[in-house]
Protein backbone atom coordinates (compact mmCIF):
# COMPACT_ATOMS: atom_id res chain seq x y z
CA UNK A 1 0.00 0.00 0.00
CA UNK A 2 2.72 2.75 -1.18
CA UNK A 3 0.20 4.76 -3.28
CA UNK A 4 0.20 7.98 -1.47
CA UNK A 5 -2.09 10.89 -2.31
CA UNK A 6 0.27 14.20 -1.72
CA UNK A 7 -2.04 16.10 -3.66
CA UNK A 8 -4.68 15.91 -0.23
CA UNK A 9 -2.33 15.90 1.85
CA UNK A 10 -1.52 19.30 2.08
CA UNK A 11 0.23 20.08 5.59
CA UNK A 12 -1.18 17.95 8.42
CA UNK A 13 -0.33 20.01 11.86
CA UNK A 14 -0.33 16.35 13.41
CA UNK A 15 0.23 12.41 12.47
CA UNK A 16 -3.15 10.62 10.21
CA UNK A 17 -5.91 9.55 12.22
CA UNK A 18 -6.34 5.52 12.02
CA UNK A 19 -9.60 6.34 9.90
CA UNK A 20 -7.71 8.30 7.60
CA UNK A 21 -4.99 5.78 6.83
CA UNK A 22 -7.58 3.21 6.41
CA UNK A 23 -9.44 6.12 3.69
CA UNK A 24 -6.21 5.89 2.05
CA UNK A 25 -5.51 2.33 2.18
CA UNK A 26 -9.61 1.68 0.48
CA UNK A 27 -8.54 4.26 -1.48
CA UNK A 28 -5.50 3.01 -2.81
CA UNK A 29 -7.28 -0.32 -3.23
CA UNK A 30 -10.14 0.76 -5.37
CA UNK A 31 -7.70 2.56 -7.70
CA UNK A 32 -5.42 -0.10 -7.84
CA UNK A 33 -8.66 -2.45 -9.20
CA UNK A 34 -10.09 0.60 -11.90
CA UNK A 35 -12.99 0.94 -9.79
CA UNK A 36 -12.24 4.70 -8.87
CA UNK A 37 -9.64 6.93 -9.96
CA UNK A 38 -8.44 9.78 -8.09
CA UNK A 39 -10.06 12.45 -11.26
CA UNK A 40 -13.45 10.93 -10.42
CA UNK A 41 -13.58 11.33 -6.40
CA UNK A 42 -12.51 14.96 -6.69
CA UNK A 43 -14.67 15.41 -9.64
CA UNK A 44 -17.36 14.16 -7.20
CA UNK A 45 -16.15 16.20 -4.34
CA UNK A 46 -15.68 19.14 -6.53
CA UNK A 47 -19.60 18.89 -7.34
CA UNK A 48 -20.93 18.37 -4.18
CA UNK A 49 -18.99 21.41 -2.26
CA UNK A 50 -20.47 23.75 -5.18
CA UNK A 51 -23.59 22.56 -6.11
CA UNK A 52 -27.15 21.96 -4.50
CA UNK A 53 -28.89 24.11 -6.40
CA UNK A 54 -32.68 25.46 -5.90
CA UNK A 55 -34.37 23.36 -8.20
CA UNK A 56 -36.53 21.77 -4.92
CA UNK A 57 -37.60 25.35 -3.86
CA UNK A 58 -38.86 25.79 -8.05
CA UNK A 59 -40.59 22.95 -8.06
CA UNK A 60 -42.59 23.96 -4.88
CA UNK A 61 -43.22 26.93 -6.64
CA UNK A 62 -44.35 25.74 -9.79
CA UNK A 63 -46.61 23.29 -7.74
CA UNK A 64 -48.09 26.04 -5.83
CA UNK A 65 -48.69 27.89 -9.64
CA UNK A 66 -50.66 25.25 -10.81
CA UNK A 67 -52.38 23.54 -7.43
CA UNK A 68 -54.47 26.32 -5.60
CA UNK A 69 -54.92 23.55 -2.76
CA UNK A 70 -51.70 22.99 -2.10
CA UNK A 71 -50.87 26.75 -2.36
CA UNK A 72 -53.31 27.28 0.52
CA UNK A 73 -51.16 24.25 2.28
CA UNK A 74 -47.98 25.82 1.80
CA UNK A 75 -48.78 29.16 2.90
CA UNK A 76 -50.42 27.87 5.91
CA UNK A 77 -48.01 25.05 6.87
CA UNK A 78 -44.93 24.69 4.60
CA UNK A 79 -42.94 22.67 6.30
CA UNK A 80 -45.37 20.00 5.93
CA UNK A 81 -46.57 20.83 2.35
CA UNK A 82 -42.71 20.77 1.14
CA UNK A 83 -42.02 17.55 2.79
CA UNK A 84 -45.22 15.95 0.59
CA UNK A 85 -43.26 16.84 -2.95
CA UNK A 86 -40.23 14.48 -0.91
CA UNK A 87 -37.76 16.86 0.44
CA UNK A 88 -35.55 15.84 3.19
CA UNK A 89 -34.05 18.02 5.49
CA UNK A 90 -36.51 20.70 6.58
CA UNK A 91 -36.55 19.24 9.85
CA UNK A 92 -35.93 21.58 12.85
CA UNK A 93 -36.28 24.26 10.30
CA UNK A 94 -39.59 26.29 10.87
CA UNK A 95 -40.45 26.95 6.90
CA UNK A 96 -42.23 29.94 6.11
CA UNK A 97 -43.58 31.04 2.55
CA UNK A 98 -44.59 34.29 1.85
CA UNK A 99 -46.82 35.22 -1.39
CA UNK A 100 -46.01 38.33 -3.21
CA UNK A 101 -49.42 40.13 -4.50
CA UNK A 102 -49.97 42.52 -6.62
CA UNK A 103 -49.82 44.70 -3.69
CA UNK A 104 -47.26 42.90 -1.62
CA UNK A 105 -43.33 41.85 -2.56
CA UNK A 106 -41.35 39.88 0.04
CA UNK A 107 -37.36 39.77 0.31
CA UNK A 108 -35.41 38.04 2.60
CA UNK A 109 -32.75 38.72 4.12
CA UNK A 110 -30.80 37.40 7.55
CA UNK A 111 -29.42 40.27 9.16
CA UNK A 112 -27.36 38.34 11.57
CA UNK A 113 -25.53 35.75 9.83
CA UNK A 114 -26.45 33.78 6.10
CA UNK A 115 -29.58 31.26 7.43
CA UNK A 116 -31.19 30.37 4.56
CA UNK A 117 -33.42 27.86 3.51
CA UNK A 118 -30.99 25.60 2.15
CA UNK A 119 -33.22 22.16 1.59
CA UNK A 120 -35.36 23.88 -1.21
CA UNK A 121 -32.86 26.61 -2.14
CA UNK A 122 -29.23 25.17 -2.27
CA UNK A 123 -26.21 27.41 -1.46
CA UNK A 124 -26.70 30.76 -0.33
CA UNK A 125 -25.09 33.06 -3.07
CA UNK A 126 -22.31 35.46 -1.96
CA UNK A 127 -24.10 38.71 -1.93
CA UNK A 128 -27.01 36.70 0.86
CA UNK A 129 -23.99 36.63 2.98
CA UNK A 130 -22.60 40.26 2.57
CA UNK A 131 -22.93 43.21 5.04
CA UNK A 132 -24.06 45.44 2.72
CA UNK A 133 -27.11 42.86 1.33
CA UNK A 134 -27.44 41.78 5.12
CA UNK A 135 -27.82 45.68 6.50
CA UNK A 136 -29.29 48.05 3.05
CA UNK A 137 -32.31 45.14 2.50
CA UNK A 138 -33.94 46.34 5.97
CA UNK A 139 -32.65 49.75 5.49
CA UNK A 140 -33.60 50.53 1.74
CA UNK A 141 -35.19 47.64 0.91
CA UNK A 142 -36.34 49.47 -2.87
CA UNK A 143 -32.66 50.65 -3.68
CA UNK A 144 -31.71 46.99 -3.13
CA UNK A 145 -34.23 45.71 -5.74
CA UNK A 146 -33.61 48.61 -8.08
CA UNK A 147 -29.71 47.53 -8.10
CA UNK A 148 -30.95 43.49 -8.55
CA UNK A 149 -33.12 44.98 -11.43
CA UNK A 150 -36.20 44.85 -9.82
CA UNK A 151 -38.56 48.35 -9.98
CA UNK A 152 -41.78 48.28 -7.89
CA UNK A 153 -44.61 50.54 -8.12
CA UNK A 154 -44.22 52.93 -5.37
CA UNK A 155 -47.65 51.82 -4.09
CA UNK A 156 -46.00 48.03 -3.74
CA UNK A 157 -45.21 47.46 -0.15
CA UNK A 158 -42.22 45.60 0.41
CA UNK A 159 -41.84 43.39 3.32
CA UNK A 160 -38.88 42.35 4.76
CA UNK A 161 -38.22 39.18 6.32
CA UNK A 162 -35.04 38.60 8.85
CA UNK A 163 -34.30 34.76 8.33
CA UNK A 164 -33.13 33.24 11.52
CA UNK A 165 -31.84 29.89 12.71
CA UNK A 166 -35.41 29.07 13.72
CA UNK A 167 -37.72 30.62 11.04
CA UNK A 168 -36.71 30.44 7.22
CA UNK A 169 -38.21 32.56 4.92
CA UNK A 170 -39.05 31.40 1.26
CA UNK A 171 -41.06 33.89 -1.06
CA UNK A 172 -43.81 32.32 -3.44
CA UNK A 173 -43.43 35.01 -6.29
CA UNK A 174 -46.52 35.49 -8.84
CA UNK A 175 -47.00 33.41 -11.83
CA UNK A 176 -45.96 35.64 -14.80
CA UNK A 177 -48.11 36.66 -16.94
CA UNK A 178 -48.01 34.73 -20.55
CA UNK A 179 -47.69 31.23 -19.04
CA UNK A 180 -51.14 30.41 -18.37
CA UNK A 181 -51.80 26.40 -19.93
CA UNK A 182 -47.74 26.07 -19.53
CA UNK A 183 -46.82 22.52 -18.01
CA UNK A 184 -45.37 22.09 -14.27
CA UNK A 185 -42.10 21.42 -15.85
CA UNK A 186 -42.10 24.33 -17.78
CA UNK A 187 -42.97 26.63 -15.06
CA UNK A 188 -39.99 25.26 -13.12
CA UNK A 189 -37.56 26.47 -15.35
CA UNK A 190 -38.68 29.76 -14.65
CA UNK A 191 -38.77 29.93 -11.30
CA UNK A 192 -35.21 31.00 -9.93
CA UNK A 193 -32.94 31.54 -6.85
CA UNK A 194 -33.27 35.00 -6.80
CA UNK A 195 -37.31 35.20 -7.05
CA UNK A 196 -37.92 32.82 -4.05
CA UNK A 197 -35.40 35.15 -2.31
CA UNK A 198 -37.36 38.05 -3.27
CA UNK A 199 -34.50 39.91 -5.44
CA UNK A 200 -35.96 38.85 -8.95
CA UNK A 201 -39.02 38.34 -10.59
CA UNK A 202 -39.98 35.31 -12.83
CA UNK A 203 -40.34 36.03 -16.11
CA UNK A 204 -42.00 34.19 -19.22
CA UNK A 205 -38.77 34.37 -21.49
CA UNK A 206 -38.73 31.37 -23.47
CA UNK A 207 -41.89 29.67 -25.18
CA UNK A 208 -43.37 26.64 -23.46
CA UNK A 209 -41.84 23.70 -24.38
CA UNK A 210 -44.34 21.20 -23.08
CA UNK B 1 -16.35 11.80 -15.05
CA UNK B 2 -18.60 13.87 -12.88
CA UNK B 3 -21.40 14.39 -15.62
CA UNK B 4 -22.57 10.43 -14.28
CA UNK B 5 -22.59 11.47 -11.04
CA UNK B 6 -25.78 12.03 -9.64
CA UNK B 7 -26.95 15.25 -8.43
CA UNK B 8 -26.67 15.87 -4.32
CA UNK B 9 -30.32 16.06 -4.27
CA UNK B 10 -30.52 12.61 -5.60
CA UNK B 11 -28.08 11.58 -3.02
CA UNK B 12 -29.73 13.53 0.22
CA UNK B 13 -33.07 11.69 -1.39
CA UNK B 14 -31.45 8.46 -1.45
CA UNK B 15 -29.83 8.42 2.10
CA UNK B 16 -33.29 9.31 3.59
CA UNK B 17 -33.76 11.07 6.79
CA UNK B 18 -32.16 8.61 8.96
CA UNK B 19 -28.35 8.69 7.46
CA UNK B 20 -27.94 12.78 5.96
CA UNK B 21 -24.89 13.77 5.05
CA UNK B 22 -23.36 16.43 7.97
CA UNK B 23 -24.60 19.75 7.31
CA UNK B 24 -23.99 23.44 8.53
CA UNK B 25 -26.99 25.58 7.01
CA UNK B 26 -26.56 23.62 4.03
CA UNK B 27 -22.92 23.57 3.21
CA UNK B 28 -21.42 20.12 3.60
CA UNK B 29 -19.57 19.38 6.33
CA UNK B 30 -15.85 17.96 5.97
CA UNK B 31 -13.43 18.73 8.53
CA UNK B 32 -10.75 17.03 6.65
CA UNK B 33 -9.95 15.81 3.42
CA UNK B 34 -10.20 12.33 3.65
CA UNK B 35 -14.21 13.10 4.31
CA UNK B 36 -14.72 14.42 1.33
CA UNK B 37 -13.17 11.59 -0.28
CA UNK B 38 -14.73 8.86 1.40
CA UNK B 39 -18.10 10.46 0.19
CA UNK B 40 -16.61 11.03 -3.16
CA UNK B 41 -15.49 7.01 -3.28
CA UNK B 42 -18.59 6.13 -2.17
CA UNK B 43 -20.52 7.94 -5.09
CA UNK B 44 -18.15 6.24 -7.72
CA UNK B 45 -18.34 3.03 -6.63
CA UNK B 46 -21.91 2.98 -6.92
CA UNK B 47 -21.98 4.61 -9.85
CA UNK B 48 -19.35 2.19 -11.32
CA UNK B 49 -20.60 -1.35 -9.78
CA UNK B 50 -24.26 0.07 -10.13
CA UNK B 51 -25.17 -1.02 -6.71
CA UNK B 52 -28.16 0.69 -5.69
CA UNK B 53 -28.13 3.41 -3.25
CA UNK B 54 -30.91 1.38 -1.32
CA UNK B 55 -28.17 -1.02 -0.86
CA UNK B 56 -25.40 1.60 0.63
CA UNK B 57 -28.06 3.00 2.72
CA UNK B 58 -28.85 -0.45 4.57
CA UNK B 59 -24.84 -0.78 5.20
CA UNK B 60 -24.88 2.71 6.04
CA UNK B 61 -27.35 2.34 8.66
CA UNK B 62 -25.84 -0.78 10.10
CA UNK B 63 -22.78 1.03 10.23
CA UNK B 64 -24.02 4.44 12.54
CA UNK B 65 -26.24 1.87 14.90
CA UNK B 66 -23.20 0.10 15.24
CA UNK B 67 -20.84 2.71 15.73
CA UNK B 68 -19.46 3.13 19.37
CA UNK B 69 -18.23 7.04 18.84
CA UNK B 70 -14.89 8.07 20.90
CA UNK B 71 -15.74 11.22 22.90
CA UNK B 72 -13.31 13.27 20.64
CA UNK B 73 -15.05 12.05 17.51
CA UNK B 74 -17.12 15.60 15.59
CA UNK B 75 -20.46 13.98 13.78
CA UNK B 76 -18.74 14.44 10.83
CA UNK B 77 -15.96 11.95 11.76
CA UNK B 78 -18.35 9.51 13.06
CA UNK B 79 -20.58 10.04 10.08
CA UNK B 80 -17.71 9.64 7.56
CA UNK B 81 -15.98 6.44 9.79
CA UNK B 82 -19.27 4.79 9.26
CA UNK B 83 -19.89 5.77 5.34
CA UNK B 84 -16.03 3.94 4.98
CA UNK B 85 -17.41 0.63 7.13
CA UNK B 86 -20.80 0.78 5.14
CA UNK B 87 -18.58 1.17 1.79
CA UNK B 88 -16.18 -2.08 2.65
CA UNK B 89 -19.30 -4.02 3.82
CA UNK B 90 -20.84 -3.25 0.54
CA UNK B 91 -17.75 -4.15 -1.40
CA UNK B 92 -17.55 -7.13 0.98
CA UNK B 93 -20.97 -8.62 -0.15
CA UNK B 94 -20.26 -7.85 -3.90
CA UNK B 95 -17.06 -9.82 -3.63
CA UNK B 96 -15.25 -6.51 -5.08
CA UNK B 97 -12.31 -6.58 -3.04
CA UNK B 98 -11.68 -9.74 -1.19
CA UNK B 99 -8.45 -8.56 0.92
CA UNK B 100 -9.55 -5.67 2.95
CA UNK B 101 -7.12 -4.40 5.15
Amino acid sequence: MSHQHDDHDHHHPRPASEVELRAQALEALLAERGLVSTDAIDAVVELYEQDIGPQNGARVVARAWVDDAYRGRLLTDANGAIAELGFEGTEGDNMVVVANTPSVHNMVVCTLCSCYPWPVLGLPPTWYKSPPYRARAVSEPRAVLSEFGVELDDEVEIRVWDSSAEIRYLVLPMRPSGTEGWSEAALEAIVTRDSMIGTALPAALQPASG
Amino acid sequence: MSGDAPALATVDRELGRHAPLPRDNGELVFEEPWQGRALGMGVVVLERSGAPWSEFRRHLTTAIAAHQPSESDSPATAYYTCWLAALEALLAERGLLDELP
